[in-house]
């Protein structure tokens, strides 16, 4: 948390110092003028399209185009010359640093992960679309193969964990759960994440973390996820859990505690009570609301489609299944005990 | 009297049953170990545990595949051993509970005699008939699908969800775990503890001869 901090401050005072030291932005344009003409295909065209929408919601927004080109000139782009492009060590050196002494480094370069143009923290990224960055060069099959050599339905666990919730380290994993839903009635499979139109559409105009959360207090209840999954009106959707970290090392590498199914299936209930409802914003980032201390531990209702063996059994099933237990002990210990008292009357029939 | 034998348990049966036997325990001792697994360690690894309930699981199911078979389509006596009769039910069940509960404390013979055609005490088919036509088809579908989440999600959704799959698993073989504490109590029931359960090891049982019941010995 302390290197966060500081980090932040880092870069805030690498921004003042951008805004001081470059006369030039003195007559730059700002973003908003740059985005009127790369906000729009027909103007620049397919490849120079920038999305406002989803650059807006960055924390490079703030930036301003001119952080990061910063030698545009007023004249751009008639003037014909190509504008700089910063690079990210400018501004991100510690995880420059610990990429750039990863094994992955010569594998991939900062954007062929980040679009700077749409850059979000881990948990403002949905867990299948920081899988979707690793897989445009990790093929998704393949990677089935691999990880299936070792993982049982490795095809279920990489399609429950960002690849990062292995391959990064975090001093916190939590479970994030997404709304999901089946798109254009197909069967079988065709369960993806759910759009804000789409989710928007059900909501009927409403805002959409209210299909959940009922009651509008930026808290998700048990009560309030159980209503939600009882509710036959949200049939079509339905809630998908991951476990996903809350910040991301750069060293990409495996670790051996992944290896071993203990570091998610043995840590126990006690290690499962943080969760998020993760919900997409109209730009595509996501914002997360806070749910209920062990929700997901709930026997039937909390999370119906969340069940990681092992560490988010239900307390009440365990007394359940040990009350059928003693049942079938009623018979042995009850009859035998009379069995025992009565041996007598069975001698004396057998003479 | 003179004692005679009779083949009360026909080779399959008894490679069946303790095929049987020996992966439900296998299945009931790595699951503790899957349920709990940061109290019991039983096994090596978790994986090693998993590794071993998914093929216990699948033996236990194929066995019953073989059961089934054997039973609905070589013997076709499926019906006539586990389906109890009218009279069983009119009269059997009671007078067997009767014997259970009461005239067996006070030394009363069994009032079923097992024979190949007639093996199972009206108490018996009815448990058996809940058991190997509801409980361990449930149990083992609800494991195939454990076993196959992705492929199967479909039908773990048709369930209700992964973890209601997991509930009804869970609870499923808490009461097959039970009948089985069950099971083996009153297979010592006999007049003297091994009476039963020999003739499922060798498929001999030896019967005092008695008039009523003349039966041919094999
Ligand atoms: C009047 C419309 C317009 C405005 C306003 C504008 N651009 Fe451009 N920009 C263009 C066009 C057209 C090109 C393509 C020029 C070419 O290919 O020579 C371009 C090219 C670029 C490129 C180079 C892309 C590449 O890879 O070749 C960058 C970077 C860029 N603009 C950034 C900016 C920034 C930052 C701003 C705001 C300060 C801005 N632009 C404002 C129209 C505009
Ligand atoms: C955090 C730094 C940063 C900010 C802020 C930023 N850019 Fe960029 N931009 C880059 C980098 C780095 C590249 C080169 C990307 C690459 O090589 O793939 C780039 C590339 C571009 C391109 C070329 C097309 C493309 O997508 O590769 C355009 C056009 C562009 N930027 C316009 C803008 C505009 C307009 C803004 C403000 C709305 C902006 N940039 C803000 C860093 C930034
Ligand atoms: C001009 C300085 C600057 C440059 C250049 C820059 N960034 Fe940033 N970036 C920032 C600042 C400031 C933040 C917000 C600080 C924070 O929240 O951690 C940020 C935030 C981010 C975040 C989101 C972190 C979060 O937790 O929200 C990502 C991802 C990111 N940058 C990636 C990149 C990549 C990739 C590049 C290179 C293409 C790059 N940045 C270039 C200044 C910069
Ligand atoms: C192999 C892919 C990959 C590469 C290469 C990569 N990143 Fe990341 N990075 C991620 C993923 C995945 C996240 C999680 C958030 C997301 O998906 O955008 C992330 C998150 C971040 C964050 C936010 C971290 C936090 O804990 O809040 C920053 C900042 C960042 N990256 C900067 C960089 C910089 C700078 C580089 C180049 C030196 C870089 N990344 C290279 C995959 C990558
Ligand atoms: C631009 C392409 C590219 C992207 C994007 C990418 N990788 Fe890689 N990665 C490679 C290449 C190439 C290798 C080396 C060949 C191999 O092992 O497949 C590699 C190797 C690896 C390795 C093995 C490293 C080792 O120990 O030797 C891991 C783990 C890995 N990648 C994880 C990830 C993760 C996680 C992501 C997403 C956050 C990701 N990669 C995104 C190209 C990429
Ligand atoms: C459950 C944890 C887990 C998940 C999820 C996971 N991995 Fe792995 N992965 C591992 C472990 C552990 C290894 C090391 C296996 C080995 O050494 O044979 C590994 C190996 C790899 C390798 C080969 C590394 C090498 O040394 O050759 C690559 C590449 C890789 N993973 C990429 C990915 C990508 C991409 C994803 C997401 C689609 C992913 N992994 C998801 C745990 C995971
Ligand atoms: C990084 C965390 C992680 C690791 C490591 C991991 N798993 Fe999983 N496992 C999961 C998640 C997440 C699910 C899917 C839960 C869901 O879909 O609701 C899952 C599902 C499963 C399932 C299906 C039943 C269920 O609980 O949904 C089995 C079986 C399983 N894992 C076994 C293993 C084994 C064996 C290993 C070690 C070789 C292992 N896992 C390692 C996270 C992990």
């Amino acid at each position: 948390m302390k290197t966060r901090v500081t980090n932040k401050i880092i870069m805030l005072s690498v921004n003042i110092l951008f805004v001081t030291l470059t006369p030039a932005l003195a007559f730059a344009m700002d973003s908003g003028a740059c985005l009127d003409c790369h906000g729009d295909a027909g103007v620049v065209g397919d490849k120079l399209v920038i999305e406002a929408l989803g650059f807006d919601s960055t924390a490079h927004a703030e930036l301003g185009c001119h952080s990061c080109h910063a030698s545009i000139t007023a004249d751009h782009p008639d003037d014909g010359l190509p504008p700089s492009r910063a690079g990210c060590a400018e501004c991100h050196d510690p995880v420059s640093r610990e990429y750039a002494a990863s094994l992955h480094a010569e594998n991939a370069g900062c954007s062929d992960c980040h679009n700077p143009h749409r850059a979000l923290g881990p948990t403002a990224v949905s867990g299948h679309d920081m899988n979707r960055q690793c897989m445009a060069c990790h093929d998704r099959p393949d990677m089935v193969a691999l990880h299936g050599e070792w993982l049982p339905q490795a095809d279920l666990h990489i399609s429950m964990l960002p690849c990062i919730t292995c391959h990064s380290s975090s001093a916190e994993y939590v479970i994030s759960l997404y709304l999901i839903k089946r798109q254009g009635g197909q069967y079988p499979g065709g369960l993806e994440l759910a759009s804000h139109a789409e989710l928007s559409a059900i909501a009927g105009g409403r805002p959409i973390e209210q299909l959940i959360d009922r009651n509008a207090d930026n808290y998700v209840s048990l009560a309030e996820l159980r209503m939600f999954n009882l509710d036959p009106e949200n049939k079509q959707l339905r809630l998908q859990g991951m476990i996903t970290p809350e910040g991301v090392s750069h060293d990409f590498r495996s670790r051996d505690d992944r290896w071993d199914c203990s570091f998610c299936h043995a840590s126990g209930p006690a290690a499962r009570q943080v969760s998020f409802l993760s919900l997409v914003e109209p730009d595509g980032s996501f914002k997360r609301v806070a749910v209920e201390q062990g929700a997901v531990l709930d026997a039937l209702y909390g999370t119906p489609d969340f069940y990681m063996v092992g560490s988010t059994r239900s307390t009440a099933l365990n007394y359940v299944g040990l009350v059928i237990l003693a049942g079938g002990l009623v018979m042995p210990i009850g009859h035998g005990t009379l069995r025992i008292l009565t041996r007598k009357n069975r001698r004396h029939e057998e003479k | 009297m003179s004692k005679i034998k009779i083949y009360l348990q026909p080779t399959p049966v008894r490679i069946w049953h303790w095929l049987n036997a020996l992966g439900i325990i296998t299945l009931c001792i790595t699951a503790v170990q899957i349920r709990f697994p940061e109290h019991v360690h039983l096994f090596a690894s978790y994986k090693s545990a998993i590794l071993l309930h998914n093929v216990a699981g699948l033996v236990v199911t194929f066995s019953f595949s073989l059961w089934f078979v054997y039973y609905a389509v070589i013997s076709r006596s499926l019906f006539k051993v586990y389906l109890p009769s009218k009279d069983d039910l009119e009269h059997g069940l009671a007078r067997q509970a009767k014997f259970y509960l009461l005239t067996y404390f006070l030394g009363w013979k069994n009032p079923h005699h097992a024979t190949p055609d007639n093996k199972f005490n009206p108490m018996q088919k009815s448990a058996y008939l809940a058991i190997m036509f509801i409980l361990v088809p449930l149990v083992s579908l609800t494991g195939l699908l454990l076993t196959n989440v992705s492929p199967m999600r479909d039908l773990v959704l048709l369930v209700g969800g992964l973890k209601i799959l997991i509930a009804l698993h869970f609870l499923l073989a808490c009461c097959l775990c039970a009948f089985l504490f069950t099971h083996v109590y009153l297979a010592t029931l006999g007049k003297t503890p091994l009476e039963h359960i020999k003739p499922m090891w060798t498929g001999w049982e030896e019967e005092e001869e008695t008039e009523e019941s003349p039966r041919h010995a094999a």
